[in-house]
């Protein structure tokens, strides 16, 4: 078996709101090998979207253990954590979180931006690369507002590959898509996964998470 | 990403939603031109009042006068001669900060020539006075040397007066006029005078039209029952501060009458007051607008950026999760602020140059926007911004990210 990327144990994660205390995530443990294509799934309010944020290092875990290719995180500072999502770790989100006033080019190029010491150039050509691999080369000086929402979340995908992360994290990534933009990204996705990526996928859709080669079922705060 | 970067971020985005931009930037905007009109108007005010001075004989003229003997004089009061012409010669001689001395008489006497009269006044005084005082006859000449020593009854009209009583200015010379009840030939008419401080004042050198002037000797010897003066007007040599001349003067006064009965004022002191009080409620008026506008204009900035805007929330989450540090943010946010207040700021400094024409244009006042108060003000607008964009960058930079991207 391929070396193991994530490995938590015990994740527990506790809200407070208002008075009461809210266990989001009642002790989980979890891994996910190199080269995996994985499902979180369950009903709202399961934790599987806090699952993710732990795992995707958005969120620190109230209690429990998690290393990430083969780093200790759960304890690190914030500035760390930035470094740590800037360099293994690709988010793509539902609201596949563009920023309207930047080109597509510009959007993908952010995370590069982000790291520092990277030329221009070399973050131009990054970005480029990537958005002809997903088939959006004609779309390099548009905004997003001028895109479809499957060409959209392509774009969102570009960008959270740019820097070449370790993992790529996908909340819902087909939740804002009709469904023929839906079966686009899907296939996308497969075809990142048959090209060697790690990819961590939540989704309450059965249809979608029947795509993953593993789904880690949740439902109330626990892996069942 | 360096701070540099983080900065050239917030710039680039400032200019993308520049129209956004601009529109959150009308209080910044109306407050800085509020505050570049006070200062030009003030400022035009203040150049005025020194040009009014120079009328007056200029910063160095320094006029010392009795005071008002107390209710209850002491013995060296009492024992003091007042303002007298040893004074005058003593300062002459002993008043190294002074390059003139002109003894002074003043007293309201009537005035008749013809079937014309009135009361008004006469002022005795050396031809040293005409220097000091930087006036000119219209006509004839002023009073000489001669006209002091021998007594000489001749007067010298201000152009009102000479106009007054014998209908033209330019007539009245060689003529004869009864001032107090004795005959005077008139010599000389002087220039008529004026000053403005505004369009609605009155002429504020108009006392200067208003009166005689005859030599000092003569006013003493046919008016007065002692040989005091009234007034001494003094000049001050040019390099010597007006207030250095003063303090010499005040020393030595007060050595030769052992006590403060004499009073010592720039000359053109207090002129202009009333137009001055008006314009300092218009400045203050402006003032309270600018401050307010700028305050306005720092609170819709800082409302704007204080990521209470949803969109702005998810949009740093994002960036969070893309990898950008707490000071990524907080550069990036004040950047954006310093972007937009340098031009509201800039904008602001145009609206109050325009303004100020206007304003002196319809008020017919002198306001200028002078590069120092164009810095004030920008700099005033740059505070504003700094201060009311620290806080939202503050916010923003501590936001957790999972929490900015929930945010709804």
């Amino acid at each position: 078996m391929s070396p193991a990327l994530i490995e938590a144990r015990g994740l527990a994660k506790t809200y407070r709101l208002g008075q009461v205390d809210v266990l989001a995530l009642r002790g989980v443990d979890a891994d996910v090998a190199a080269g995996e294509f994985i499902a979180i799934t369950g009903p709202s309010g399961s934790g599987k979207s806090t699952l993710m944020h732990i795992l995707g290092c958005l969120d620190s875990p109230t209690s429990g253990s998690y290393r990430l290719d083969g780093e200790d995180v759960s304890s690190l500072s914030g500035k760390r954590l930035a470094h740590v999502r800037n360099r293994k770790v690709g988010f793509v989100f539902q609201t596949f979180n563009l920023m309207p006033r930047l080109t597509v080019e510009e959007n993908v190029a952010l995370p590069l931006k982000y790291r520092g010491g990277v030329p221009r150039a070399e973050r131009r050509a990054r970005a480029l690369r990537l958005l002809e691999r997903l088939g959006l080369d004609q779309r390099i000086g548009h905004r997003p507002d001028e895109l479809s929402g499957g060409e959209r979340q392509r774009v969102a995908i570009a960008r959270a590959l740019v820097g070449e992360p370790a993992i790529l994290m996908a909340d819902e990534p087909t939740g804002n898509l009709d469904s023929a933009a839906g079966a686009e990204v899907l296939s996308t996705f497969a075809e990142l996964h048959a090209a060697g990526h790690t990819i961590v996928l939540v989704t309450h859709d059965p249809g979608v998470a029947a795509r993953a080669e593993r789904v880690i079922q949740m439902s109330d705060g626990r892996v069942v | 990403m360096n701070l540099l970067e983080a900065l050239l971020t917030g710039l680039d985005e400032a200019r993308r939603h520049w129209g956004q931009t601009v529109l959150s930037l009308l209080g910044l905007v109306l407050g800085t031109g509020s505050i570049v009109t006070v200062l030009a108007l003030f400022g035009g005010q203040t150049a005025l009042t020194e040009q009014f001075l120079n009328e007056v004989g200029g910063r160095g003229t320094i006029i010392v006068s009795d005071r008002e003997r107390s209710a209850h004089p002491s013995a060296r009061e009492l024992a003091s001669k007042r303002l007298t012409f040893r004074d005058a010669q003593y300062l002459r001689d002993r008043a190294g900060a002074l390059q003139a001395v002109s003894p002074g008489w003043a007293h309201e006497l009537p005035y008749r020539a013809g079937n014309t009269s009135f009361e008004g006044q006469v002022i005795g005084t050396v031809p040293d006075y005409m220097a000091i005082n930087d006036i000119k006859p219209l006509v004839g000449r002023y009073l000489s040397d001669l006209d002091v020593r021998h007594q000489a009854r001749v007067a010298v009209l201000g152009w009102k007066f000479a106009d007054s009583l014998f209908g033209a200015a330019t007539v009245a010379l060689g003529k004869v006029v009864s001032i107090g009840g004795k005959s005077y030939r008139v010599v000389g008419v002087m220039e008529r005078e004026e000053f403005y401080f505004a369009a609605w004042e009155d002429n504020a050198l108009e006392y200067r039209n208003e009166r005689a002037y005859i030599p000092i000797s003569t006013a003493i010897a046919q008016h007065s029952a002692t040989d005091n003066l009234d007034f001494l007007t003094l000049k001050a040599k040019p390099a010597m501060g007006g207030a250095a001349a003063q303090a010499q003067v005040r020393s030595l006064l007060f050595a030769r009458h052992g006590v403060e009965d004499f009073d010592i004022r720039a000359s053109g002191q207090g002129a202009g007051a009333d137009s001055g009080q008006f314009l300092l409620l218009f400045n203050f008026i402006f003032l309270v607008v600018g401050i307010v506008s700028l305050i306005t204009g720092g609170i819709v900035i800082a409302n704007i950026l204080l990521a209470s805007v949803v969109e702005r929330v998810r949009e740093f989450g994002t960036r969070m999760a893309l990898g950008a540090t707490a000071g990524a943010i907080f550069a990036h946010v004040l950047a954006e602020v310093l972007v937009v207040t340098v031009i509201g700021g800039l904008l602001g400094l145009g609206l109050g140059t325009a303004l100020t024409g206007v304003v002196a244009h319809f008020m017919q006042m002198p306001a200028v926007v002078s590069p120092f108060i164009a810095t004030v003000s920008l700099t005033t607008a740059l505070s504003v911004g700094l201060v009311a964009g620290l806080f939202p960058a503050f916010r923003a930079a501590r936001l957790a990210p999972v929490e900015a991207l929930r945010y709804a």
